[in-house]
């Protein structure tokens, strides 16, 4: 099956709570990366001051295609703050993969 | 067309990899500092071996989920027909065998423009 890669740029301190939600609904595989970005608000207003460069945590998975809405689900559930959510939560890309190879064992992964 | 290779390895083999992609007529990448990650092994195998020993510190992280093990990522845009070479360089200078390792993933590009003149399409590669 098709292979997708889901890039989840979340808060700092959601980070690990996602991962931890991903280990338990069966993903062990993340790679984490610090980044720094802006969203549509144009980062942050205080006074006169404009933080546009806020901190986040880019959240890298590759999984097959059909596991999508579960993965999505995990991450969105664990990574919002509050009921319905904030401004700042973040967002999910998706994107497709055509190969993934295992250095190890130099195999084209089915 | 174009094809995005994007490499996660150990954070020691990064050199032995830039010298084997310019070797291979790679030049150009992009690198990441350090990232963290796990793979699919559940087991670190430092705590397992920890463990046999008796360490009280390893038996104590026994049962716990997986590490997240610190690994670097190079990224790097080639032509379509150059994809196996790189992906095979690649996994040429950074397997050592063990879990680990890494991964190789190839995804694929729709456009790319070099910024300094506008120009776009395979040709900036």
């Amino acid at each position: 099956m098709a292979q997708i890669l889901v890039r989840s740029i979340v808060r700092p301190e959601k980070a690990h709570e996602v991962i931890e939600a991903l280990l338990e609904a069966g993903y062990p595989a993340v790679t984490r990366v610090s980044v720094a970005g802006r969203g549509r608000q144009q980062g942050l207003q205080v006074g006169e001051v404009t933080y546009d460069e806020l901190p986040k945590e880019m959240l890298m998975t590759v999984i097959p295609e059909g596991e999508k809405d579960l993965v999505l689900r995990t991450v969105m559930g664990s990574a919002r703050t509050g009921e319905s959510g904030n401004y700042g939560d973040g967002k999910i890309f998706v994107s497709p993969v055509e190969q993934v190879y295992t250095i190890s064992s130099g195999f084209l992964e089915e | 067309m174009m094809k995005e290779v994007m490499a996660v390895i150990r954070m020691n083999m990064m050199n032995k990899t830039k010298v084997a992609l310019s070797e291979a007529g790679f030049t150009s990448f992009t690198a990441t500092g350090r990232v963290l990650g796990r793979g699919k092994g559940l087991v670190d195998y430092r705590v397992i071996k920890g463990a046999e020993e008796g360490r009280p510190e390893a038996l104590a992280q026994l049962g716990e989920g997986p590490r997240m093990i610190a690994k670097r990522i190079i990224t790097l845009v080639v032509p379509e027909e150059k994809t196996k070479l790189a992906v095979d360089t690649i996994i040429g200078v950074n397997q050592t065998g063990m879990p680990g390792d890494g991964k190789v993933f190839v995804l694929p590009v729709l456009d790319s423009t070099r910024i300094r003149t506008g120009e776009s399409g395979a040709k900036v590669l």
